[in-house]
């Protein structure tokens, strides 16, 4: 990995360039929180966030997207186009959950809408400090050694710019005026300070995080599951704003003249009612405690067994947006608390 | 490749409410050329003259039922009609005039209504006599359900362009909040403010809130609602149990009414 060193005041500078590769997103703030939305000039960017309402999984599995046209004639696959997308100020989290998704989308079997809008897309991560809400240090997701075109480090008085993929060399080479490759014994300092800092800055742990999966496996008929289940409000908002949350309904919409139409995925939460109904309406998961275990065993335990970590990043939206606080948080301690309760170990 | 037979016939009928169900349909001017060729429509009050039907294959029925008379004609309709759509929060829960409902006796609220020297006055035979107001499903078979104060064309057009094309709609609830997620909004919960979002039907794209109003609940009650849940987090943000009902049954309805009391 090649690794360059920036100074902060040629960033406006880099942003202009990298402006003419595409359409480039980045964190802004309106209406009181953060998304990413489209930059037209350095000013409207706003690098001070903890964390966007939807992460930028909204650019590869947006809430939703015709996959086909049809009319009488006819079918079409409808794909986006070849534009390339940027999008800036990517935290290490969020670049977790990416790569999760395109394990699951880009793994054995594509999917082509997928894959044409991953194609597009070119991460540009930045650094971050946690707040009280952000448990990735836990979920082993505060660092990120790929899934980025390239990764700006805030130091003090530079930045200091990793390079995760040929896109992100070839941006990196056409910038070159911009940056050094000269990273002298005082920068590896401030990085390393810069490290520690941030270390000292998480306030929420899960300590038992490693083996939460073996607690939700072993406690499987747990009280605590009925307990958030009459808590839950099954608005599915834990589903949309996780960054890793991926399923999607599949509706045929059809035109007003009854000729023409489109098919459309249409994101989905496993919290909401008739999610598990299949043919002959036989809905295996008919009450709110069984649709909220589901989402949290197949977060924190069944994708381990499939891909050898949880799909929990760590980013802190499960925390910050449940109306009710049902979240890893609440959830973990919970059924650690119930375990720690019986036994009497965990002292 | 496939074709309709012959255009099936649509009749738009209007009960209590303030028909903004029959004119958000007039409302859509891209699709309303659309919607008077792809069907055919052979009775829409508020927007033709002639008005008589022997059979409709779909039945789009607006408002609730208010009294004697309109009951008679809700249960024509259903007999006329193959398929009877229940079109907006008035038909579907019975709207705002349901609120009253319970609060005091039927007999009581008319008479604080309309009497006069102490007595109900007659009604004419134009209206008909008064009966408490019910969504349409109370009375008659109702085959599926648009709710909406008014409808959202985004809602309304791909369950009825099914319906004309000799399709199942599907029926999937969700509430406001997965839309309003789609839109990316922060949560006015979260902020203490109410927001009727998580026990409100979705359809509306989430509108309000995504202009910065919290949702009151327009759409009606939402399948998978969780109103105990809802209630001890608008009393957490600083509403009085009674307050937060009386909020909840404003466009809840009948559905609403049930869960607070616990029968549903």
């Amino acid at each position: 990995m090649k690794t360059y060193k920036m100074s902060k005041d040629r960033f406006p500078e880099f942003i202009e360039l990298i402006k003419t590769k595409g359409q480039l997103f980045g964190p802004v703030k309106g209406n009181g929180h953060y998304s990413f939305e489209k930059i037209e000039k350095f000013e409207d960017l706003d690098f001070d966030y903890q964390r966007t309402v939807i992460g930028p999984k909204k650019f590869l599995t947006p809430s939703r997207y015709p996959t086909l046209r049809y009319d009488k004639t006819g079918q079409s696959d409808v794909f986006v186009s070849d534009e390339p997308q940027i999008v800036i100020g990517v935290h290490p989290c969020d670049i977790h959950g990416i790569n999760i998704l395109d394990r699951l989308f880009l793994g054995n079997i594509k999917d082509p809408y997928y894959e044409k809008r991953r194609n597009n897309l070119i991460i540009i991560g930045h650094s971050c400090f946690p707040d009280e809400n952000c448990i990735c240090k836990s979920t082993g997701t505060d660092m990120v050694e790929d899934g980025f075109d390239l990764f700006f480090t805030e130091l003090e008085k530079h930045y200091l710019v990793w390079v995760g993929s040929d896109k992100g060399l070839s941006i990196a080479i056409e910038a070159e005026n911009l940056l050094s490759e000269e990273i002298s014994e005082e920068d590896i300092q401030d990085y390393v300070r810069w490290q520690q800092k941030r270390s000292g800055m998480f306030k929420s742990e899960i300590p038992s995080f490693k083996y939460l999966a073996d607690i939700i496996h072993l406690n499987y008929d747990s009280k605590v599951w009925d307990q958030f289940g009459e808590k839950c409000l099954s608005c599915g908002t834990c589903s949309l704003v996780c960054p890793t949350c991926n399923c999607f309904n599949v509706e045929d919409r059809i035109n007003m003249n009854a000729e023409d139409g489109y098919r459309e995925r249409i994101l989905d939460s496993c919290t909401l009612p008739y999610y598990s109904m299949v043919a002959g309406n036989h809905d295996f998961r008919p009450d709110r405690t069984a649709r909220l275990k589901l989402y949290y065993t197949h977060k924190l335990k069944e994708y381990i067994g499939k891909w050898g970590q949880p799909s929990c990043v760590g980013c802190g939206r499960c925390v910050t947006f449940c109306p009710v606080d049902i979240n890893v948080i609440t959830v973990s301690e919970a059924l650690f608390g119930e375990v720690c309760e019986n036994q009497e170990v965990c002292d | 490749m496939w074709k309709r037979e012959k255009k099936p016939v649509v009749g738009v009928f209007g009960f209590s409410g303030c028909a903004g169900d029959q004119l958000a349909i007039l409302h859509m001017e891209d699709e309303l050329v659309d919607f008077f060729t792809s069907a055919d429509i052979k009775f829409f009050h508020m927007a033709q003259s002639h008005q008589e039907v022997e059979h409709v294959d779909i039945a789009l029925v607006e408002g609730s039922i208010n009294t004697d008379k309109q009951l008679a004609e809700l249960k024509e309709i259903r007999k006329k009609a193959d398929i009877v759509v229940a079109l907006g929060t008035c038909a579907t829960h019975g709207g705002i005039q349901y609120l009253g409902d319970n609060e005091k006796e039927f007999e009581e609220r008319m008479l604080l209504v309309y009497g006069k020297d102490g007595k109900i006055p007659e009604f004419s035979e134009l209206v008909g006599n008064p009966i408490p107001a019910k969504p349409i499903h109370k009375f008659i078979e109702v085959d599926f359900s648009i709710p909406g104060c008014p409808i959202a064309k985004e809602n309304f057009i791909p369950i009825y362009t099914k319906l004309i094309s000799g399709l199942k709609p599907s029926k999937y609830p969700y509430p406001v909040c997965i839309e309003c997620k789609f839109q990316g909004n922060d949560c006015f919960l979260l902020h203490g403010e109410y927001c009727l979002g998580p026990v409100t039907a979705g359809g509306c794209d989430a509108c309000c809130p995504t202009f910065g109003v919290p949702c009151v609940g327009c759409f009606g009650a939402y399948e998978g609602a969780n109103f105990e849940s809802m209630i001890e987090k608008l009393i957490e943000i600083g509403l009085t149990e009674e307050d937060a009902k009386r909020k909840l049954m404003m466009f809840g309805g009948e559905a609403t009414e049930l869960a607070l009391k616990g029968e549903k």
